[in-house]
């Protein structure tokens, strides 16, 4: 993939294609905590084109898993809009989500716990057996296909709700900070896999890290969260071509694009 | 398979052992301090009443224990599907949880073997009212358990399929039951130990066969052997049973026996 000219102003390539997949607009989320409420989105605005790799940063504690799981329709929203384009994709199974913490059901092997979407939405289980082993493969877990949850790793049962997330093929997949138990070894490993993923797979991602060069290494944009009450700083476009190699991390622009990033962030 | 024997008796080893020093010592007590017979039996006379035949023979061991262990079995089987039966209903449904409830909560905070004498009144001599009074005793802490287990799913499990809109069906099926497990499992222990209770409590009162009828009628004629050896097969029972439910816990749960491993 070559990247297009930009048009308009922090939207990307994307926009080229005009139709949004999801679009939020002044999202707003209140929690009542102890009587007062708890503002945990401001206002939040943005658009996500098909195909495109967003990718959420922002302080902790300011509304990105919210954001998320609103979007997934596990919490319900305050005000606002979001629009979902369902010619493009089903919202109710065509979503993967990808939790902060691994989820595991540690009553079920590795294998049956990367089968649960596919039960869950009552399709063929014996047509996505082989396709559970390939995905497991794909995140370096061959061979313990047969392991309980227990005696995995932290790293690796993150990477079995991976595999989990990924195996009933959806169009949108939602990624709660995946990588964040994983050691920088692994992670920069994962990272390539998920870059392969995504563009063999035509999906959509909307990620969220706390990592600033792994934002700027996966990503088509990042757009940018402030503080509670949240709202979107800006975004910057990532202009580098793909597939992108480790070594682009060294390059000047990356390091321009980390600049931006953490000055909007306000850490300088 | 030869691994995991020879590891039962591994286990089993020193439990034996202690089992043994415990019998040998109990002995010597009353051989030495010449304690008489109706206050504590030494565990040799204990054991010739249950096995040595000329003794033995009096007493219709078999037909005793057999009453006893039925009534033991069938009440802890029906403690066991009616607790998590009603379990599952309280937390499928919230009409049947504002229904149910309240009975429940009123009827465990009765002391349940106080009902037996009436269910003499009602069922007569026998089976049948012991078996009430075992599971009358019983049943709430596998219901009250079970329902614990059902309530105390994490949050975030539920999100998990959730967002690909699971059924309530489902959620019970692949979620919340699996882990109820331990808990259940755990309902199950106690009622079995109730049960063992219960029953011998009915028997007390309402019986003309089984262990606790044979305990009360040995103590009219002050025969504190045959009292012993009541309560020796009664633990018997008792850990038969316990015993059982672990190997069927480690069977259903068998992510819990690698942890152990
Ligand atoms: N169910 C809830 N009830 C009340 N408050 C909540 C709830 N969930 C989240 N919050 C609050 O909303 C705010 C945002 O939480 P959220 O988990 O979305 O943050 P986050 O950006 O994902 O943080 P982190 O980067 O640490 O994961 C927090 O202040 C949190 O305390
Ligand atoms: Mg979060």
């Amino acid at each position: 993939m070559i990247s297009q000219p930009r048009a308009g102003k922090s939207i990307g390539r994307f926009a080229l294609s005009e139709k949004t997949l999801l679009s939020i607009k002044n999202l707003k989320k209140v929690f009542p905590l102890q009587g007062e409420e708890l503002v945990a989105l401001g206002s939040v605005s943005f658009d996500v084109y098909p195909g495109e790799f967003v990718t959420i940063v922002g302080p902790s504690g300011c509304g990105k898993t919210t954001l998320l799981k609103i979007i997934a329709g596990l919490l319900p929203k305050s005000e606002g809009e979001i629009h979902v384009d369902e010619a493009m994709f089903d919202p109710t199974r065509e979503v993967g989500f990808v939790f902060q913490k691994a989820l595991l059901l540690n009553w079920r092997r590795v294998l049956d716990n990367v089968l649960l979407p596919i039960e869950i939405l009552k399709l063929d289980k014996k047509k996505y057996r082989s396709k559970a082993m390939e995905m497991l493969e794909l995140v370096g877990l061959k061979g313990f296909e047969n392991a309980y949850p227990n005696e995995l790793s932290g790293g690796m049962q993150q990477r079995v709700s991976l595999a989990r997330a990924l195996i009933h093929d959806p169009k949108l997949i939602l990624m709660d900070e995946p990588f964040g138990a994983l050691d920088a070894i692994t992670r920069e490993k994962m990272n390539l896999e998920l870059q392969r993923i995504w563009s063999e797979s035509k999906k959509t991602i909307i990620f969220i890290t706390h990592e600033i060069n792994e934002a700027v290494f996966l990503s088509d944009r990042v757009v940018v969260m402030s503080a509670r009450p949240s709202r979107m700083v800006g975004a910057v476009d990532i202009d580098f071509p793909r597939p992108r190699k480790l070594e682009v991390r060294t390059t000047p622009q990356f390091g321009e694009y980390a600049v931006k990033l953490y000055k909007m962030l306000e850490i300088t | 398979m030869g691994k995991g024997i020879k590891t039962f008796i591994k286990n089993a080893a020193p439990k034996a052992f202690n089992f043994l020093l415990f019998l040998v010592i109990w002995q010597l007590i009353v051989v030495v301090f010449k304690i008489k017979v109706f206050i504590l039996p030494s565990p040799i006379r204990v054991l010739q009443h249950l096995f040595y035949p000329p003794i033995a023979a009096k007493y219709n061991w078999w037909l005793h224990v057999g009453a006893t262990f039925m009534e033991v079995i069938v009440s802890f089987v029906a403690t066991a599907i009616a607790g998590i039966f009603i379990a599952v209903m309280i937390c499928w449904s919230p009409v049947m949880n504002q229904l149910l409830s309240p009975i429940i909560i009123l009827f465990n905070s009765l002391p349940k073997i106080a009902l037996a004498p009436l269910f003499l009144v009602w069922f007569g001599y026998g089976f049948l009212p012991n078996i009430l009074v075992a599971f009358m005793v019983a049943f709430f802490p596998v219901v009250i358990n079970s329902a614990a287990g059902l309530m105390a799913v994490e949050e975030d499990l539920l999100d998990l399929v959730n967002y690909l809109n699971a059924t309530k069906a489902q959620i019970f099926i692949k979620i919340r039951i699996p882990n109820s497990l331990p808990y259940i499992f755990a309902g199950l222990k106690i009622s079995a130990t109730m049960c063992v209770v219960g029953s011998i409590v009915g028997e007390f009162i309402a019986a003309d066969k089984g262990l606790g009828y044979l305990l009360r009628d040995a103590q009219a004629f002050i025969d504190t052997p045959t009292m012993f050896a009541c309560l020796f097969l009664l633990s018997i029972i008792g850990l038969a049973l316990f015993f059982a439910i672990g190997q069927l816990e480690r069977l259903v749960m068998p992510w819990n026996r690698r942890r152990e491993a």
